[in-house]
C-alpha cells in the first residue's frame, strides 16, 4: 500500500501526556484526552478530589499540557467561578475554564457549589466524568450509582434500591445555556460538543459516562464496547439541552436490550430477571419522556 | 520523554507548588502483561480465491476510487480480471465474512469493473524483473498456459506459447459463448500479454507440429492442453445425424460457423457445457431442454448458469437418462429415456442415480447434444506422465519428469478458469525455483495465502523478508467488530431482460458503474488489514499510539502502553493482536 491522504478524524495535537496514572482501560483518561483536543491549549482545568487528582500525576509532574488547579472535593464549581473572575480581571477572558469532577464531587458533595454557579450562570464549563461511584477511595456508592449496582457500600445482600439521580434533569431545571451528554465511544460527537461548549458564554455542563474497569468489574479492553452498549440500549442517551428547553437527541439507536449492557459488567451480576425487566421498563419510560421533550 | 526532576534542598523547591515536568517520566509500559501488536492477517476471500487475488487490497483502492491502483493489485496475481469478472464462479464470495452480516461482497462485479477499467484505459504497466536468457515453452493457450506464461515473463524468461487452434484462449475462446464472454474482451486481455513480450504461436500442435522431443529442448516446459474430448453416451444410435458433441457444438458456434438445429433439441448433462449448449441452442431459435440423470442439487454447473437457464425458460427434466437414440434413414427422430432414482452416495459424494425398471418413455427430438463431461486426449503426452486420466503432478504442477510442469484441467484439480489460472501461477514459481537450483516446496510457507493451497506471487517476488505477518491466520467473522459497519444490500448487476437476450448473442450481464463499484467496495470489511481508520489511535487512553512519521500506519510506544487491549478490540478488522508479554 502506498501513501494516502490522511484525514484525521479528531484534532491531532495531544494535550495529555503518556505516563499518567489511570488504570488500564480507564474511560476517564480517554475522556480528558478528547476534551483537551477539543478545547485546545488556552484552557485551565480545575480538579477536585477524585481519581483524576491521582491520574494527573504527583508534583512536580503533570499529565496535562495545560494548567491544572487541584482543589478540595466539594469546591470545583466555586473555584471555577473564582478562577474565571480572576482571569476576567486580568483581561484574559478568552481562557476556557473547565471544572473536571467525578460523580461524587458533582452529584453529592460538590452539588451545592455547582447549583449555585449554575444559578448565577457563571461562564465556565463544568464536566462530570461519571463512573457511577467513588472510585478513587475504593468503589463506594454515590447518588449516581445506578439501581442494583454492586459497590463496596452496596454489597449484594444490601444493594442499592434507589435509582441514579437525574443530574441532567436537575441542571436543565437551572436553565443553563448549554448541557450535553457524551460518550467515549463516540469521539466525533464528544469533540463537537466540547467545541460547541467552548463557544458559548455562561454555564455549560457536560456529563460523560465513564467506564471504570475495576469499579464496574469489566475487562480492561471493554470500556469502549460498554460505552457503546449504554448508548445503543438507550440507558445513556446522547443529547444536548439549550437553556433548559431546547432538547436535541444526537443519536436515535434502534434500542438493544438493556440486558446486553448489564450482562457485560460484573457489578450487575446478581440482578434477577425481574430487576432486568424493571430496568428495561424504566429505560423505555424515560426514553418516551425524552422523545416528548425533543418534539 | 520528560526529564526526571530532583530537588536536593529546600532551596530547589519552587515558591508555589507548580509542576514543571510531565508524567512521561512514568514508564507505565511496565504495568503491561499483554502486548498489542499490529498484525495483518489473511482475509477469507483471498484464501477462497484459487488465484489468491489480493481482494482486500484492491477493495481498499476501489473504495477510494483509485481503479488504476486496484487494477495493479489485481493483476499482480491474475492477468485476466475482465475475463474472471465475467466467468468465474467466485468462491471468494462464498468465503466472504460479510455474508454473515448481510450479504457477501459483490467481489466478482467489482473485479469485472476493475478489469474493464484496465482495458478502457489500456493499463499495462507490467514490469519484467530482469531479462533472462532461459527459454520456456508452454503447450496450450488456455487460461492455465497463459497465466503461467504471464508470470514467467514477469520473472524475465523468454516464453513461447504453442496453441493448436487458430486462436488463443482455450475454452474461453472456443467453449464459453460470447453472450457470457464477448470475444473482444478475451482478445484484449490476451493481446496485453503479447504486448508484454509473451509470444503466442497458434496453429501449432505440440506432439505433432513440434515433436515431443524437440519441445523438451527448452529450459522448462509447461503443459496445459486442457480436456476437450466429449464423453460418449454409449447408447445405440449415437452415430445418427443430428447427434452432436457439446463442446464441438460450442466450438463451431464460437468460430462463427452456422450450425443449423431442428426444433426439439435435447441437451444431455448438467455441467457448464450443458448449460452453455442449451442456452446457445435457445438463441439459435430452437426449443431446447435439459435432461439430467440426477437432480438440480447435484448439477455440477455454476449455480448462476443454472439460474440463468431457468430464467430463460429452459425446461429441465431431472432423474432421466437416454437409453437409446432412435433414427429414421440415418437421421435422429426420437430419444428413449429411462427414469432414475437416487441411491447410495458414490465416490464423488453425490448420490448415485439408479435406473427404475420399466420406466422407459420416448420423446421426439431433432437433435441431441451430449454434454456429460470431457476427457483428456493425451495422445501427444508421454504415457509415463499420466495416471488415472490426469497428468500426475504435485501441488506446484511438477511432474515426475524434469523439466516438465503441468496445470489446468489436465491435472487433478477442479475444472474452473480460476483454478487453471492459479495452477499456471504455481507452476511459474516452481519453474523459476527449478531453474535457479531451488525447490519451491521450501518456499511454500512464505508464499501460501491462508490454508487452502493458494500462493501469492507478490510475496514470491518480493520475498517479504522479515515481514512479521502471520500470513496464514485467516480472519473469521467473529474477529470483526461489526459496531463499525452498517447493514447494506449488495449492488445488483445490470442484465438484459430475458425477452431480448434470447434472440441474440449480446452479453447478458453488464458491468456496474463507477459509483456502484466504489460504493460496493466500501462495504468491504477489509478483513485483517489495517486501512488506517484511526480507531486504535483515537481510542488509546494512554496516548501510546502515534501515526508513523511517514503518516502511513501507526506505531505503539511500548514505554507507556499499559496493555489495556482497547485498540485490539476496537479495531474493526482484526489488524491488531494481543499477545502475552515476554514471549
Ligand atoms: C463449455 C464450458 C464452459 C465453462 N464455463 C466455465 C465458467 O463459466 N467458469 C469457470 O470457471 N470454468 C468454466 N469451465 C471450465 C474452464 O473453462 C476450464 O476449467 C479451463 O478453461 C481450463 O483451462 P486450461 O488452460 O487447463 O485448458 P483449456 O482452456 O482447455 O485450454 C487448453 C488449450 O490447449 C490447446 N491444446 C490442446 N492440445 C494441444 C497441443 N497438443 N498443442 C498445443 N495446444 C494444445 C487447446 O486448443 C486449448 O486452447 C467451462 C468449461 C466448458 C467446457
Ligand atoms: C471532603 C473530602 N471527603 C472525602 C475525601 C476522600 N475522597 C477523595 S476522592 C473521593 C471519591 C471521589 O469520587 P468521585 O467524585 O466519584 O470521583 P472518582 O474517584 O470516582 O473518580 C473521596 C471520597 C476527600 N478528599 N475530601
Ligand atoms: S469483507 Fe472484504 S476482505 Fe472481508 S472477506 Fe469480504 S471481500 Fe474479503
Ligand atoms: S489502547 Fe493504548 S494502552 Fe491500551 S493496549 Fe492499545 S496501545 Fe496499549
Ligand atoms: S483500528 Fe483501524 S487504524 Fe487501527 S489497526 Fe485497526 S484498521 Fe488500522
Ligand atoms: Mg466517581
Amino acid at each position: 500500500m502506498n501513501h494516502v491522504d490522511i484525514q484525521p478524524r479528531i484534532p491531532e495535537p495531544e494535550l495529555m501526556y503518556s505516563g499518567h496514572l489511570a488504570c488500564p482501560g480507564c474511560g476517564a483518561s480517554l475522556a480528558m484526552r478528547y476534551a483537551l483536543k477539543a478545547l485546545g491549549n488556552n484552557t485551565m482545568v480545575i480538579i477536585p478530589a477524585c481519581c483524576w487528582s491521582i491520574i494527573a500525576g504527583p508534583f512536580p509532574y503533570s499529565a496535562l499540557g495545560v494548567p491544572i488547579y487541584h482543589t478540595a472535593f466539594e469546591t470545583a464549581a466555586a473555584v471555577a467561578s473564582g478562577m474565571k473572575a480572576a482571569l476576567d480581571q486580568q483581561g484574559k477572558s478568552d481562557v476556557t475554564v473547565m471544572a473536571w469532577a467525578g460523580d461524587g464531587g458533582t452529584y453529592d458533595i460538590g452539588f451545592q457549589a455547582l447549583s449555585g454557579a449554575a444559578e448565577r450562570n457563571e461562564d465556565f464549563l463544568y464536566v462530570c466524568y461519571d463512573n457511577e461511584a467513588y472510585m478513587n477511595t475504593g468503589i463506594q456508592r454515590s447518588s449516581s450509582t445506578p439501581f442494583g449496582a454492586w459497590t463496596t457500600t452496596t454489597p449484594e445482600n444490601h444493594r442499592k434500591e434507589r435509582p441514579k439521580k437525574d443530574i441532567v434533569g436537575i441542571l436543565a431545571a437551572h436553565r443553563i445555556p448549554y448541557l450535553a451528554t457524551v460518550s467515549v465511544a463516540y469521539p466525533e460527537d464528544f469533540i463537537r460538543k466540547f467545541q460547541k461548549a467552548r463557544s458559548i458564554r455562561g454555564m455549560k455542563f457536560i456529563q460523560i459516562l465513564s467506564p471504570c474497569p475495576p469499579g464496574w468489574k469489566t475487562a480492561d479492553d471493554q470500556s469502549i464496547h460498554i460505552s457503546r452498549l449504554a448508548v445503543e440500549s438507550r440507558i445513556f442517551p446522547l443529547l444536548e439541552i439549550e437553556h433548559g428547553e431546547k432538547y436535541t437527541l444526537n443519536l436515535e439507536p434502534e434500542g438493544i436490550s438493556v440486558r446486553d449492557y448489564l450482562e457485560a459488567q460484573g457489578r450487575f451480576r446478581k440482578l434477577s430477571e425481574q430487576d432486568v425487566a424493571y430496568i428495561q421498563n424504566e429505560v423505555d419510560r424515560k426514553w418516551e419522556m425524552l422523545k416528548r421533550q425533543v418534539s | 520523554m520528560s526529564k526526571k526532576i530532583t530537588f536536593t534542598s529546600i532551596a530547589d523547591l519552587p515558591p508555589l507548588v507548580v509542576s514543571m515536568g510531565t508524567t512521561e517520566v512514568n514508564a507505565t509500559g511496565s504495568w503491561r502483561y499483554l502486548r498489542p501488536v499490529y498484525h495483518d492477517k489473511t482475509a477469507p476471500c483471498i484464501e477462497g480465491c484459487p488465484a489468491s487475488e489480493d481482494i482486500e487490497q484492491y477493495m481498499y483502492w476501489a473504495a477510494r476510487g483509485d481503479f488504476d491502483k486496484a487494477w495493479e493489485v489485481l493483476v499482480e496475481e491474475n492477468p485476466f480480471p475482465a475475463v474472471c469478472g465475467r466467468v468465474c464462479y467466485h468462491p471468494c464470495e462464498s468465503s466472504c465474512n460479510r455474508d454473515h452480516f448481510d450479504q457477501s461482497l459483490g467481489i466478482n462485479s467489482i473485479e469485472r469493473f476493475i478489469g474493464d477499467h484496465g482495458l478502457e484505459f489500456s493499463l499495462d504497466r507490467f514490469k519484467v524483473a530482469e531479462e533472462r536468457e532461459q527459454k520456456i515453452a508452454v503447450a496450450g493457450a488456455g487460461p492455465a498456459g497463459l497465466a503461467a506464461a504471464y508470470h514467467l515473463r514477469r520473472l524475465g524468461y523468454q516464453v513461447t506459447v504453442y496453441e493448436k487452434e487458430e486462436k488463443p484462449g482455450g475454452i474461453l475462446q472456443y467453449g464459453i459463448p460470447r453472450y457470457r464472454l464477448p470475444k473482444h474482451i478475451l482478445e484484449a486481455e490476451i493481446m496485453r500479454l503479447e504486448r508484454f513480450g509473451v509470444e503466442i504461436k497458434t496453429g501449432v500442435q505440440v506432439g505433432k507440429d513440434i515433436p515431443w522431443n524437440e519441445f523438451l529442448q527448452h529450459d522448462a516446459v509447461f503443459l496445459a492442453v486442457g480436456v476437450h474430448k466429449s464423453r460418449k453416451l454409449n447408447v445405440p444410435g449415437e452415430d445418427l445425424d443430428g447427434v452432436i458433441a457439446g463442446l464441438d457444438f460450442l466450438s463451431r458456434i464460437n468460430s462463427g460457423e452456422d450450425v443449423s438445429l431442428g426444433k426439439n433439441v435435447a441437451v444431455i448433462g448438467g455441467g457448464n457445457t450443458a448449460m452453455d449448449a442449451v442456452r446457445t441452442a435457445l438463441r439459435l431459435g430452437s426449443t431446447p431442454a435439459i435432461y439430467y440423470r440426477r437432480t438440480r442439487a447435484e448439477m455440477p454447473a455454476i449455480l448462476d448458469e443454472i439460474e440463468e437457464a431457468e430464467r430463460e425458460g429452459i425446461p429441465m427434466e431431472f432423474l432421466v437418462t437416454p437409453v437409446e437414440l432412435i433414427g429414421e434413414n440415418g437421421a435422429l427422430k426420437a430419444m428413449k429415456l429411462q427414469r432414475m432414482e437416487l441411491g447410495e452416495p458414490d465416490e464423488s459424494g453425490r448420490r448415485r442415480p439408479v435406473p427404475v425398471e420399466g420406466s422407459e418413455y420416448v420423446v421426439e427430438v431433432d437433435n441431441v447434444i451430449t454434454a456429460i463431461g470431457e476427457q483428456g486426449d493425451f495422445t501427444s503426452i508421454p504415457e509415463k506422465l499420466i495416471e488415472w486420466g490426469v497428468v500426475k503432478s504435485d501441488a506446484f504442477g511438477q511432474t515426475e519428469q524434469r523439466p516438465v510442469f503441468a496445470g489446468g484441467d489436465i491435472i487433478e484439480q477442479p475444472h474452473t478458469v480460476v483454478h487453471a489460472i492459479g495452477s499456471g501461477k504455481k507452476a511459474a514459481m516452481a519453474i523459476h525455483a527449478y531453474l535457479n537450483g531451488g525447490d519451491i516446496a521450501t518456499l511454500a510457507d512464505k508464499i501460501h495465502v491462508g490454508n487452502k493451497g493458494g500462493v501469492s506471487f507478490l510475496r514470491f517476488r518480493d520475498g517479504h523478508e522479515g515481514d512479521p505477518v502471520d500470513n496464514h491466520e485467516v480472519v473469521t467473522f467473529e474477529n470483526i467488530n461489526t459496531s463499525y459497519f452498517t447493514r447494506k444490500d449488495r449492488h445488483q448487476v445490470p442484465e438484459l431482460d430475458v425477452k431480448t437476450r434470447i434472440t441474440n448473442f449480446e452479453e447478458v450481464k453488464g458491468t456496474i458503474d463507477r459509483e456502484a463499484a466504489m460504493d460496493e467496495a466500501l462495504r468491504c470489511f477489509n478483513c485483517g488489514v489495517c486501512n488506517m481508520c484511526d480507531n486504535c489511535l483515537v481510542f488509546c487512553p494512554d496516548v501510546a499510539i502515534k501515526r508513523r512519521d511517514d503518516r502511513f500506519r501507526y506505531e505503539i510506544d511500548y514505554a507507556y502502553c499499559k496493555g489495556c487491549g482497547i485498540c485490539v478490540v476496537e479495531c474493526p478488522r482484526s489488524a491488531l493482536s494481543l499477545v502475552p508479554e515476554g514471549k
